[in-house]
């Protein structure tokens, strides 16, 4: 790269006029890597020798994990785990938004009372909670509704109106709530206040403005990082056991190894279901971020060819691209226009 | 719309057709301590195209955002159409009205920005039908129609279905031009409409204003081309400080300006 720019100035500086000809017969040779390849290979090697060496290996105990993988008592577990994942995400999200937009808001006791839910449920572990969620019957044994300093209307136990699965749902979400209200907090302020500006003076309301034109361009900001809480979240649900509920994966694939003294191959077990569930919640989020990217090419619109545009720019401004080997980029300008849905998710 | 702007006009309408559309009186606004705009008073006629000029922080765009209520005057009245903008008058006080009512006003009023503004995430045609069908509530068929209308007007039929990013700026400022007109609003708001373009792309997004002006639409343009404020503009403001130093016929204020703070201004910038 560098050596061909010296050479070009050259040319049109002193040199006869050979030029055009004898520039583009030099080849620029790229600058070799051979310590990559020879990386990479020992990577390959010790990833293969791990994989023959595990698959020989006793004490993983294959066969069980085999016999157990699609066993009924793991896959109804596996049901329960994925159930807590999406009802506590869904009201994390729920209250994570609402908490958010109290952040924002200009009334200070609005804001102070959702900064000292966030410095709570962020400042104390998760487990702790689950275990306070699990008290709470003992702590408050009915759930009276009514007005204050009067007799209730009505009085549930609260051993009767929320088992211990809700419980472990109502604990996860609140927790994941903080989280995700700062998510979505830095998602709104993403967004450029002249947005808002615009959909105000077209005479939007406040509600409509959010979800119309707000809402979604956060989204691209929001997204990623959501997509990571709920792979963490399904993660979390084993730590339902503090609560107590013993019906989710890990707690049913742990009671059945205290059952056949052998807990490795069920750990793999559950191992195997976690990652099957991200995976399909990571193909999911690959889909939602592309859709909320619409209209965020890469090319900049002050790059564009045509001016006052009558032509369509589909393939005018191919002549720029350089004969031949043409480089990435070259490649790019040249199809951005008609497929503006794909960018966005290049680096 | 282009012929006639008295359809849309519904709410206590003027008793005479000459009574002003827009009208200031001693509109006053200040930012804590710091006086942004100093008892400005000013008419403008139905049909006029008004531009306010001025140095940066003469507070010409303050003004124009106080006239569609973006941003809350301290004191002083102001209204469109006969109608008090963004207040409500009762004994010798000015009362906010509720933030549902303040937008009902904006409906009649369109306001295109320095920088566009256009919802990135909406094509160009899809940014001119939001505001008629989630505001007014008109069937989907009709907005198509109309938006696709406003694009061929604007110059930019073959790109409805075309991301605001994927357009140059000021093909995107002239779909913001037809975003609002497709409101049908009686007066239109420009601030500094041009000022965020190539030097190239800005006479596009001018003959667009141009076409509108002489199609008898009511225009305040906050702006720095001096050459359209002569040849469109009806009258021509000066404001500096948060007060209005001079105003009248633009060929006379720029040929012959009364003040010395014109004078200086103008030396600079023509």
């Amino acid at each position: 790269m560098t050596t061909s720019e010296p050479h070009r100035s050259a040319a049109g500086d002193s040199l006869p006029p050979n030029g055009v000809g004898g520039a583009s017969a030099l080849k620029a040779i790229r600058l070799k890597h051979p310590w990559r390849n020879t990386f990479a290979v020992v990577l390959v090697v010790i990833f293969a020798l791990f994989v023959i060496d595990a698959a020989q290996r006793p004490a993983y105990d294959w066969p069980s994990v085999g016999k157990y993988l699609f066993d009924s008592r793991v896959s109804a577990a596996a049901l329960v785990t994925l159930e807590l994942t999406v009802l506590a995400m869904f009201f994390a999200i729920i209250l994570g938004v609402s908490l958010a937009i109290m952040r924002l808001s200009p009334n200070p006791v609005v804001k102070g009372v959702a900064w000292f839910y966030l410095w709570i449920f962020r400042g104390t572990p998760v487990y702790v909670q689950l275990v306070f969620w699990g008290l709470i019957a003992i702590i408050y044994k009915t759930i009276d509704i009514g007005l204050p300093f009067s007799e209730p209307w009505v009085t549930f136990s609260t051993n009767d109106l929320i088992g211990a699965f809700w419980l472990a749902v109502i604990g996860l979400a609140l927790n994941e709530a903080a989280y995700m209200a700062e998510i979505v907090r830095a998602g709104l302020l993403s967004v450029d206040k002249g947005q808002e500006e615009a959909a105000t003076a077209l005479g939007m309301g406040w509600f409509q403005t959010m979800r119309r034109v707000i809402l979604p361009q956060a989204m691209r900001v929001i997204i990623p990082p959501t997509g990571n809480e709920v792979i963490s979240m399904l993660k979390t649900t084993s730590l339902v056991t503090a609560v107590p509920l013993s019906t989710e994966l890990y707690s049913r694939t742990r009671d059945i190894s205290a059952e056949t003294f052998n807990p490795i191959p069920l750990l793999i077990v559950a191992s195997i279901w976690y990652l099957a569930f991200t995976s399909v919640l990571m193909v999911g989020q690959y889909f939602l971020e592309r859709y909320f990217a619409r209209g965020v090419g890469d090319r900049r619109p002050d790059r564009g060819t045509t001016a006052t545009g009558t032509l369509p720019v589909i393939g005018g401004n191919q002549p720029t691209v350089i004969t031949g080997a043409a480089p990435v980029q070259g490649a790019d300008a040249g199809d951005q226009p008609i497929d503006p849905g794909h960018g966005g998710t290049r680096s | 719309m282009s012929d006639t702007l008295s359809g849309g006009n519904t709410s206590a309408a003027p008793a005479t057709p000459a009574a002003p559309m827009v009208v200031a009186e001693a509109v006053s606004k200040s930012f804590g301590s710091n006086e942004v705009l100093k008892s400005i008073s000013l008419e403008v006629k139905h049909g006029e195209v008004l531009c306010l000029v001025g140095p940066s922080g003469s507070g010409k765009s303050t003004f124009l955002r106080c006239i569609n209520h973006l941003e809350v005057l301290s004191s002083g009245r102001l209204s469109v159409d006969g109608q008090l903008v963004g207040f409500r008058e009762s004994g010798d006080k000015l009362y906010e009205l509720h933030p549902k009512e303040a937008a009902k006003q904006r409906r009649d009023i369109g306001m295109v920005f320095q920088r566009f503004n256009l919802f990135p995430h909406m094509t160009a045609i899809e940014n001119i039908m939001e505001a008629p069908i989630r505001v007014k509530g008109q069937k989907k068929a009709v907005v198509e129609k109309r938006a696709r209308e406003l694009l061929d007007r604007v110059g930019l039929a073959d790109r409805a279905d075309y991301y605001p990013a994927h357009l140059s700026g000021g093909q995107q400022q002239r779909v913001a031009i037809a975003r609002a007109l497709a409101m049908d609003p009686k007066l239109m708001l420009f601030d500094e409409p041009t000022s965020a373009l190539d030097p190239e792309l800005v006479g596009e997004v001018l003959d667009v204003m141009k076409e509108l002006a002489k199609s008898g639409m009511t225009m305040i343009v906050v702006t720095h081309e001096m050459g359209f404020a002569r040849e469109v503009a009806d009258t021509l403001v000066f404001m500096d400080g948060g007060v209005v130093v001079e105003a009248g016929d633009p060929r006379e204020v720029l040929a012959n300006p009364q003040h010395q703070r014109t004078k200086a201004f103008l030396s600079k910038v023509l």
